[in-house]
């Protein structure tokens, strides 16, 4: 029953997790593609807590579903409606052709290699306590395994601040040279 | 005796050192001085080791002193090490006793020159260098001196920079040098690879007798005493090297470094023992050479360049003794050789001096008149030249003749070459003398020559040559061979000498040599001063040097030029420089058409990059 | 384990990839394709957080957490850009840009 239970819930987020994907790329108004994305990042954290992952799950939704999405609907109010009349066209003519067809291949390999060459090593995962994917135990990896990536980590992110402040402050010189 | 060996060899390094070093914070006359000084310092350290030496038993006066190991590689180890015996003390105090003559004459000649300091830096240089070549205590160290007295003399030949006669001279004579090097280092690799070591005793002791090694190892090092003795065929640099000044070529290309060759020799006269027909080669090219470069000097016009003829004529001669197997003989000429060449190159320097530097006899003739004190000095270095009696050149020529009466058939061919070359010697030599020294000055000596405070030069030089003229009148009595010997004697331990005329055989040929050397004077003097025989037209065989310049000149020159000029329009310009262009064109070509792909659309970049994913991703599949 | 084996997680986050990826190469406005980059990110995120549920090790889940770090980083800079664009009155199309065509 619980098993059954576990497969409704594992169909469902996947299926509004790829219908979400396609809405995001497809939607010509960004603000609509950018609800989609929330609605993405949800289903993807649902996904997450099937897998013991709480403490990304909680995560995926605070951090990414909340502060990240909100910066972006921020600039698309802030850059107005910008609703793009030919999402599709443009570009050489095999543009779409290729990319299809690259899409489709990539998608083709994995699927062969799931499929033919994995064999069941996919399909007995290692048993797991009861402390698996908790914030202590990630905690624990991430100040004792993985404290250099921990550390850098943090400089990417102090730098990226930085360059958003000197790409702000740079684009406002420029609004002020235009208005003068 | 160690530490005077090693004070006599370090104190002109310490002076080369300190006069670079001081640069020019010290007067240029404290320059002159400390060379000076620190050379005569040499000097006496070196008689210290003599007596020193001499207070012991024969067999126990060499002596072997190493400092370190100064080079060391996988299983040889070559010390630091001096050697002092019998043979190199000889040339110890030949080096530094000449070489402070020469370099306090120099303080005099070189005053007023702008760069008195590089020459006296130099010109120290030059007497560690032989200093390090004599009291090498093995043939490593002996070649380290070797390449450093090539390095001094093309520095010093090269002394006048501005001019550029002295720097092509300068030139050809360390590429001559650096092939009698090239030669000498072959030889070593083959000691090294036949016998493991270096130092002479091991050398000696373990160098196969006969055989193609024992020839090439001989060959070889007699091709670096050739180079640096100037004996055919690497003989052209030494003319060319007077451009250097003249107590350079007193020094360097007169008494010591020119001499090295018959030093080599002698020294290492084990292996040419052990290769007979090299040794007899250099005898048969010392007397080959003796006789050219008479005849050669018969007709220049350049003061120096005669005496440097005389110089190869000389050296030729000790070759013959060296390469017959007369070694006290070949270094007893060596050491009077010193004094009287010396003595001529100085007094001719004086000459030069006086007359404003000009070099032409035919312009500085008659210029005796003016300076009687250079005259008499230069005769007594002419009469010690041609081998009068009883100046030094009679003694230690006449016994080298002597000792190729005593070696058969060859040594008969040589010594007639030998007495030929003692007549040759007594005409250019007089020839010199009696144009340049007697008769009525020129217009030219008579307008340019002016005294130096009433006397013919300054006092460093004067006192100088008046002591090299001193040496070259009592040196000979050192050693009369059929009376006494004790040169012989001494250097026995060292170098035994393996050719030994009899007492008949020297009588017999000091009077041949003696007769045709009054003869050469003789016929110099009908022809330059009683001139009842008008002077033969000079042969152009001899002005032009017997052509060894031009057969270099179309053997190397000539023909690496017109093969590199083949080369140029065979191989560089449609090859090298058409794959130059080839490779621009499809350089240019293919990004002309690859740059199409950089199509500016970032869509079509991130196309390319999903569609080398998929294809990776394919290979890898296949792969597995 | 209850529910889905590890393959159906892969074969969800190859199809959200290829989606993610089709939107890259598809689409000029530089938000959708900003938008979509974050579709591939969490595909990858996803499989990482699988991966780590089948290893029973929770490593994938801190890589899962630095890439989001660093995608929070991305859309920093990238929106930065954009909003550099706006203001400039640049179009909102990526194939106007192409000062670099060689």
């Amino acid at each position: 029953m619980a098993n059954f239970l576990v497969w409704v819930v594992w169909f469902g987020a996947a299926f509004a997790c790829l219908v979400s994907a396609l809405a995001v790329v497809s939607f010509s108004n960004p603000f609509y593609s950018a609800l989609s994305l929330i609605g993405n990042l949800a289903s993807l954290a649902v996904l997450y807590l099937l897998l013991g992952g709480e403490f990304v799950a909680a995560g995926q939704v605070l951090v990414y579903g909340g502060a990240v999405m909100v910066m972006f609907l921020f600039v698309i109010a802030y850059l107005g409606d910008r609703t793009d009349e030919s999402p599709w066209s443009g570009g050489p003519s095999w543009q779409v052709f290729g990319a299809v067809l690259a899409g489709g291949a990539i998608l083709a390999e994995v699927i062969v290699v799931v499929g033919l060459k994995a064999g069941n090593l996919l399909s007995q995962p290692k048993h797991i306590g009861r402390s698996f994917g908790t914030p202590a135990a990630l905690g624990r990896l991430f100040l004792t395994n993985h404290l250099l990536a921990f550390e850098v980590t943090s400089i990417v992110l102090l730098i990226a601040a930085v360059g958003g402040v000197v790409l702000g402050a740079h684009a406002r010189e420029l609004g002020s040279d235009a208005r003068a | 005796m160690k530490i005077a060996a090693w004070i006599c060899l370090l104190l002109p390094l310490a002076s080369a050192l300190a006069i670079t070093i001081a640069g020019t914070r010290i007067p240029r006359r404290a320059a002159a001085y400390v060379s000076t000084l620190t050379t005569m310092g040499a000097f006496v350290a070196a008689v210290v080791a003599f007596f020193d030496m001499w207070s012991k038993a024969p067999h126990a006066r060499a002596a072997a002193t190493t400092s370190w190991t100064w080079l060391s590689a996988g299983q040889y180890h070559f010390g630091l090490t001096l050697l002092v015996d019998q043979l190199s003390i000889v040339m110890m105090l030949i080096v530094a006793g000449v070489g402070s003559l020469i370099i306090a004459y120099a303080v005099g000649y070189m005053d007023g020159e702008d760069e008195e300091r590089r020459f006296f830096a130099y010109m120290s240089l030059f007497v560690f260098s032989m200093l390090l070549l004599v009291e090498g205590g093995n043939l490593l160290l002996l070649l380290a001196g070797w390449g450093m007295v090539g390095l001094s003399s093309y520095l010093l030949i090269g002394y006048y920079q501005e001019r550029a006669s002295a720097i092509a001279a300068a030139k050809k004579a360390f590429v001559m040098n650096a092939f009698g090097d090239a030669t000498m280092a072959l030889a070593l690799f083959l000691l090294i690879k036949v016998t493991g070591r270096l130092d002479y005793a091991g050398v000696f002791a373990h160098s196969p007798h006969g055989g193609t090694t024992a020839n090439l190892i001989a060959l070889g090092l007699l091709g670096g005493a050739l180079a640096k003795s100037a004996q055919l065929p690497l003989h052209t640099w030494l003319p060319d090297a007077m451009e250097g000044p003249t107590p350079v070529s007193a020094l360097i290309h007169a008494a010591t470094m020119v001499t090295a060759g018959v030093y080599l020799i002698v020294r290492t006269h084990v292996l040419f023992e052990n290769a007979y027909i090299v040794q007899d080669l250099a005898a048969g090219l010392g007397a080959a050479t003796l006789v050219m470069a008479g005849l050669i000097a018969l007709v220049q016009t350049d003061i120096k360049r005669v005496i440097a003829y005389s110089t190869m004529s000389q050296i030729g001669y000790m070759f013959v003794g060296a390469g017959l197997g007369a070694y006290p003989n070949a270094m007893f000429h060596l050491m009077t050789h010193a004094f009287f060449k010396a003595l001529l190159f100085l007094a001719a320097g004086i000459a030069i001096h006086a007359v404003t530097g000009e070099q032409d006899i035919r312009k500085l003739a008659g210029v005796g008149k003016l300076m009687p004190f250079t005259k008499i000095v230069f005769l007594i270095g002419s009469l010690a030249l041609v081998g009068i009696f009883p100046f030094a050149g009679f003694f230690s020529k006449d016994s080298i003749i002597a000792a190729a009466l005593a070696h058969g058939t060859y040594g008969a061919i040589i010594w007639v070459a030998c007495i030929v070359g003692a007549f040759l010697t007594g005409v250019y030599a007089f020839r010199l003398y009696f144009i340049v020294f007697t008769g009525e000055p020129s217009a030219f000596a008579r307008e340019h020559f002016h005294a130096h405070h009433d006397k013919e030069g300054p006092l460093s030089m004067l006192w100088t040559v008046g002591t090299l003229a001193v040496l070259a009148l009592v040196g000979g009595f050192l050693q009369f061979a059929p009376v006494w010997h004790p040169l012989t004697d001494w250097l026995a331990p060292v170098a035994a000498p393996i050719t030994d005329p009899s007492n008949t055989q020297e009588w017999i040929t000091s009077g041949f040599a003696l007769a045709v050397g009054l003869a050469g004077i003789g016929v110099a003097y009908v022809l330059y001063v009683a001139r009842t025989v008008p002077v033969p037209k000079a042969l152009p065989l001899f002005e032009k040097k017997f052509y060894w310049d031009e057969l270099y000149d179309v053997l190397w020159y000539r023909t690496a030029d017109a093969f590199s000029r083949m080369l140029g329009t065979v191989i560089e310009v449609p090859l090298v420089a058409g794959a130059i262009s080839a490779m621009a064109g499809l350089a240019g070509a293919s990004s002309r058409e690859l740059s199409v792909a950089q199509s500016g659309l970032v869509r079509t970049y991130a196309l390319f990059l999903a569609g080398g994913l998929a294809i990776l991703t394919l290979v890898f599949l296949a792969a597995r | 384990m209850h529910g889905p084996d590890i393959q159906w997680y892969v074969i969800l986050s190859a199809i959200l990839f290829t989606t993610g990826a089709l939107g890259v190469m598809l689409r000029r406005n530089p938000l959708i394709i900003l938008l979509s980059v974050e579709i591939m990110l969490n595909s990858a995120n996803l499989l990482l957080i699988a991966f780590s549920r089948l290893h029973g090790r929770e490593d994938g889940q801190v890589f899962a957490i630095s890439v989001m770090a660093v995608a929070a980083s991305e859309v920093v800079v990238g929106l930065g850009l954009i909003v550099a664009m706006g203001r400039r009155n640049v179009e909102l199309d990526v194939d106007k840009l192409r000062t670099l065509r060689g």
